[in-house]
């Protein structure tokens, strides 16, 4: 078959794209990141090694504008178009499937994503769409789908892959059960690199200090943890589960060697810990890959990974650790599920900082319930951090329900959500009651931010160089001036952006 | 979802109970929190800034918990709740999870738990807290000293491969090929993934719908 996998370029009035892909808050930037989505790139990589012919389509990454797209995407004929959307998207989407329809009635369209995953009888109303995933795990669906439909006229109603609501005429469609990802990781392939374009992701990425850097096939599918009430990797029909060490070492070893990699982040929900994480390292290490001129970085929790297997990361060379530090009040980690505590933060990101890493904290304020006292415990601790040199870098945003995780969930069942219609789940404003204006939210996110133009701050960057490690000074002079483009780039969202018309 | 919010608690041990060289049960207070059977908490030594999940073993009416641990030769935190004294303080934070029996009250459903080594804590807690639960356990294990508790269990089936003795054996995998499913049956897989994804693909080749199929990857 001919199949499509694309991301369309959504643009809103303010000449902002949408980030969408695996697991993202849909955000509205200029300035680009372009994230690479991995899940739905081992799914084209496997199809394309079944014999299917695959059309990488990022319109995002690949710079086009969607006149540009949607012109290239008739062109190639396809005979499936896979898509992935998330709510702030989803009326964008519907109108979208509706036009291709329209232009290519005989075309397979194939929603996949978690809003439409956990609600796909909405999406089949709203739009003339064929298929939706009822998985996350694309690349082990499609891997029985797209076969099976090139081989079943009839497969609207003999198809029996799990997972899917299959649309059997314009108003029946049906369900093939859940299905649950329990086949081993290791079969689903390292991402070809050629075939998705890799390179159209190597660059512009604020969290590469070197490029080209590149997103690793993720260790972890889903999240070990799996528990925290806002994220998307949280829920029954969720079961994480991992690859080999050996076989990621081989595609770092080759991403390093064959593609003169200089970053490797790896985007699994929560890396390895304990046992796994030291072999990985140890690993890296027995390969000589940490004297290669690569940085390695990955997504952890707090209380997850212990000293001694730290220290081995550090001394595997690597550099960017992603933690959630999603409040700093024990009350609000609890409602949370983040399972640890307040008091683990501080000596979890000494132990990163002391074998040479460099923290970068996710913040999030605006829950339903939080007080002034806490967003201001946030405040002071976030900045505390900071200016300790105990974190190096940090993102800030406001918590938006959506895609009906566990605390999208909980806003709709006590009432605090101030609209229903999805276009305003785009984390440029507040969507929920609080117990405090609005405004505090806001000017809490430019206070944490205002860090990075602080003299405390500096002077303290500054004292890193004394360390002589080449990445300080990298931190300094080459990504610095772009981690101030992106805080720019989110006080801008907090001035501007609520004023947000919908997508066209 | 389970209903139940998650706090952090410190409780204290009560004692380490070893069954086996690489295994034992920790016994901690309970400090009210409620929970339902099959769901799992946070623990770890205090200051030691590191903690790990552990599948509740107790029932949801006994007034401790109870977690069934392997102790990971080189590990961090099993080791450390092992040599854990009475009165220590840990920390600990849950319950999360919905690895749960849906209707444990409808004693006309029956239940088919299969579980590798400590992936058997669930099905110890559903045991437990529920006696009239109509249910067959498969229980994988290399040895025979690794049926833990065994006598806490209506129906257990022990499934042993490295012994020439014990209910069966084999493999569960063996055991569900040579034993066909009825595809009413509800169940629940809990271990490691080598066993999730064969039990599984056997137990939808006998009729079992997706949608009966309840999953816990063990690690």
């Amino acid at each position: 078959m001919r199949v499509a996998i694309s991301y369309p370029p959504i643009v809103n009035d303010l000449g902002q794209v949408a980030m969408v892909s695996q697991n993202r808050n849909v955000q509205y930037f200029v300035a680009p990141t372009y994230l690479l989505p991995v899940v739905h790139a081992q799914a084209a990589t496997w199809l394309r090694d079944l014999g299917h012919e695959i059309y990488w389509d990022d319109g995002n990454a690949q710079g086009k504008s969607f006149d540009q797209w949607h012109r290239d995407l008739l062109a190639w004929k396809p005979q499936m178009v896979i898509l992935e959307s998330t709510t702030p998207v989803m009326k964008f989407y519907w109108r979208l499937i509706e036009r291709l329809k329209k232009e290519m009635p005989d075309c397979i369209l194939v929603l996949t994503g978690y809003h439409s995953m956990r609600r796909p009888d909405e999406t089949m109303k709203e739009c003339p769409v064929d298929i939706v995933l009822r998985s996350n795990h694309v690349d082990f669906v499609l891997r029985e789908l797209v076969p099976f439909i090139a081989g079943h006229p009839n497969w609207r109603t003999s198809c029996k892959v799990d997972g899917l609501e299959i649309r059997e005429s314009a108003d029946r469609w049906r369900s093939t059960g859940t299905f649950k990802q329990v086949q081993p990781l290791d079969l689903s392939p390292d991402v070809d690199r050629d075939l998705v374009q890799w390179k159209s992701y190597a660059y512009e990425n604020g969290n590469y200090l070197r490029t080209p850097g590149t997103y690793a096939t993720s260790v972890i599918r889903d999240c070990t943890f799996g528990k925290c009430i806002f994220c998307r990797y949280n829920g029954p029909d969720l079961t994480f589960s991992t690859r080999s060490i050996e076989k990621s070492l081989d595609e770092y070893e080759r991403l390093i060697e064959q593609y003169g990699v200089r970053e490797i982040f790896d985007d699994s929900g929560v890396w390895y810990r304990g046992q796994q994480a030291r072999q990985f390292c140890e690993g890296i290490i027995k390969r000589g890959l940490h004297k290669r001129g690569c940085y390695f970085g990955i997504n952890t929790r707090f209380a997850y990974l212990d000293e001694e297997t730290i220290r081995l990361m550090g001394e595997a060379n690597f550099r960017f650790v992603l933690l959630g530090l999603e409040a700093c009040d024990d009350a609000t980690l609890e409602h949370l599920n983040k399972g640890y505590h307040v008091e683990d933060v501080r000596e979890n990101l000494e132990w990163f900082t002391k074998y040479g890493m460099h923290p970068h904290l996710t913040v999030m304020v605006g829950y339903y319930w939080q007080t002034q006292e806490q967003l201001d415990k946030s405040v002071a601790t976030v900045r505390e951090l900071m200016f300790k040199g105990l974190a190096r870098t940090l993102q800030v945003t406001l918590c938006t329900p959506l895609d009906f995780t566990p605390y999208h969930m909980e806003c709709i069942e006590k009432g605090v959500l101030l609209t229903n219609d999805y276009n305003d789940f785009d984390m440029s404003k507040l969507i929920v009651k609080t117990p405090i204006p609005h405004e505090r939210y806001y000017e809490a996110i430019r206070q944490m931010y205002g860090v990075a133009f602080h003299p405390k701050f500096i002077l303290r960057q500054l004292a890193f160089l004394a360390s002589g490690h080449a990445r300080d000074w990298e931190f300094l002079f080459s990504y610095g001036w772009r981690a101030l483009r992106r805080v720019r780039q989110h006080v801008f969202n907090l001035t501007k952006a609520r004023e947000l018309t919908p997508p066209k | 979802m389970s209903g139940n919010i998650a706090v952090n608690l410190k409780p204290k041990v009560i004692h380490v109970r070893d069954l086996t060289a690489r295994c034992y049960v920790l016994r901690v207070e309970r400090l009210g929190m409620s929970f339902r059977a099959g769901q799992s908490i946070t623990l770890g030594v205090r200051r030691m800034r590191v903690n790990r999940e552990y599948t509740i073993y107790s029932g949801e009416q006994d007034n401790f918990f109870d977690v069934l641990i392997r102790d990971i030769q080189d590990g961090i935190v099993s080791p450390a709740l092992r040599r854990c004294a009475p009165g220590e303080e840990l920390e600990c934070a849950g319950p999360y999870g919905s690895f749960v029996i849906e209707k444990p009250e409808d004693t006309s459903r029956r239940h088919l738990f299969v579980a590798t080594g400590t992936g058997i804590a669930p099905f110890h807690a559903m045991a437990r807290t529920h006696p009239n639960l109509n249910y067959r356990l498969l229980h994988g294990v290399r040895l025979l000293e690794e049926r833990y508790d065994m006598a806490d269990y209506a129906n257990y089936v022990a499934c042993v491969t490295g012994e020439q003795v014990g209910d069966f054996r084999g493999r569960v995998t063996d055991y569900l090929k040579q034993h066909p499913t009825d595809p009413q049956t509800i169940c629940y897989l809990c271990g490691n993934g080598k066993m999730l994804s064969e039990a599984y693909d056997i137990l939808r080749g006998q009729g079992v719908p997706s949608d009966q199929l309840h999953v816990e990857a063990f690690f």
